[in-house]
């Protein structure tokens, strides 16, 4: 007996995945009768041809495409030089205070470290900090259409562009632990933004408040300047998000 | 088929637009429908920030399922938005409605047919979302379960449970409608308040 039930209840199965099947195949033609009753009457209604009004993103659609495929596909992008701005500042500055207070407290390290340059790398984040700083702009909106994604986008000018500023106790200042601790600087944290954008947007809403408080992401917090602006950092990014120009095309 | 759009894939990847609009053509009915349990009324506009990014991250796309990698795409969009919004997928839609909407023009028209397109979705919408999103991908888009479940981070066999859970479900629907009077006096009976989790453009209009 209970093998019977088993049977139908299989053989019920296969005839729901042969229905699955069929529905979407029935589209173009009806000349072949395909499964019938209600359920295949159902699937196949779900699944019918586009109607018209289905299909009015088209143009839109390759208006996108058209313009993914432009050499230089950068002139929407400078709609957003402000917010870039604002964003690089308040990170600039997070920077500074940031390198400033770790200085302070690296000043009482360093002295029974005897070594103040032991941090050659990083005392130099000049170099890098102006070519980001150029590639963002261009960077935010079209630059990944053109295939490269995420790199370009997470870019955010993290380094104060002037070298004068940092050291405000000259020797111990710019050490590793620091700059991995204090994060906007640190280029290897910035490429990880993305993803730590993507983590936190995948938080259910609840955790997120506190998600902001580990260490963490930490580095989010600095970078948005203020744990709530947190969410609209990462809405920004488009690493993380879509971009907000999209829902003109309708 | 999929060899056809493989082909198509290629091309746009080249660059030809026609193409890519034919793409566009195949793919978004299904994509749009599906959204449409996903997001609602928003469908369109998720649908539109789709095909951006499939417009943009083409060159990106390194072969395999193009439908599932679309659909993949249209779901995170789906899902974003959702968050964004800061409420819960629009998945239910009261059954009274669908004898509104199974009156419509839709089946008018497609003589045969029981049931309207936007009264097929819908009655598919108020199924629980992985039982909805499992005959969605199956039906509508027309993935196989094995890609199905890619797309939704589940095993093949967890796919095909969620979709034979769903169409059972359907069957149990579709006979209670049976059992009601006709679309016509349902309609003046029991007229919802407001047609919530429908999008605004389910008027029976046919292409």
């Amino acid at each position: 007996m209970r093998g019977l039930l088993v049977m139908l209840r299989r053989s019920r199965r296969a005839d729901h995945e042969r229905l699955l099947d069929a529905a979407p195949d029935t589209r173009p033609t009806r000349a072949a009768p395909g499964p019938t009753g209600p359920l295949a009457d159902l699937l196949r209604a779900a699944a019918a041809p586009a109607r018209e009004r289905e299909l009015a993103g088209e143009e839109a659609a390759v208006a996108a495409f058209r313009a993914a495929r432009q050499p230089d596909a950068a002139v929407p992008a400078a709609r957003r030089p402000r917010h870039r701005f604002t964003a690089g500042a308040v990170v600039w500055i997070a920077g500074v205070v940031a390198t400033a207070t770790a200085g302070a407290a690296l000043a009482g390290v360093g002295l029974d470290r005897a070594g103040p340059d032991t941090s050659p790398m990083v005392t130099s984040p000049t170099a890098p900090a102006p070519r980001t700083d150029d590639r963002a702009p261009t960077g935010e909106d079209t630059a990944s259409p053109t295939g490269a994604p995420t790199d370009t986008a997470t870019s955010v000018p993290a380094r104060p562009p002037s070298a004068s500023v940092p050291p405000p106790s000259a020797s111990a200042t710019p050490s590793p632990e620091t700059s991995g601790y204090v994060g906007p600087g640190n280029s290897e944290n910035t490429t990880d933004r993305a993803g730590l954008c993507r983590a936190y947007l995948a938080k259910p809403e609840r955790q997120r408040e506190k998600a902001l408080r580990t260490p963490a992401f930490n580095e989010l917090v600095v970078a948005a300047g203020g744990a709530e602006h947190v969410e609209e950092y990462c809405r920004e990014r488009p690493g993380a998000d879509a971009e907000p120009t999209a829902s003109p095309g309708g | 088929m999929p060899g056809e759009l493989d082909q198509l894939v290629s091309a746009a990847r080249a660059g030809d637009e026609d193409a890519f609009r034919h793409l566009y053509r195949t793919l978004q009915p299904g994509l749009l429908r599906y959204l449409t349990a996903l997001v609602g009324a928003d469908a369109e506009d998720v649908a539109s920030e789709t095909w951006l990014q499939v417009a943009r991250d083409l060159p990106t796309f390194t072969g395999g399922e193009f439908r599932a990698w679309a659909v993949t795409i249209a779901r995170n969009r789906a899902m974003d938005h959702l968050r964004r919004q800061r409420r819960r997928p629009a998945l239910s839609v009261p059954v009274q409605e669908l004898s509104e909407l199974a009156g419509d023009a839709d089946t008018a028209e497609r003589a045969g047919e029981t049931l309207g397109t936007e009264a097929a979705l819908a009655l598919i919408a108020s199924l629980p979302p992985r039982e909805a999103e499992a005959v969605l991908l199956r039906a509508v888009i027309g993935l196989d379960a094995e890609t199905a479940g890619r797309v939704l981070g589940r095993r093949a066999g967890a796919v095909r449970t969620a979709a034979h859970r769903g169409l059972r479900r359907l069957a149990v629907l579709l006979d209670q409608r049976g059992a009601t009077p006709a679309p016509d006096d349902a309609r003046t009976d029991t007229r919802p308040p407001r047609r919530a989790g429908l999008p605004p453009q389910a008027e029976p209009v046919d292409g």
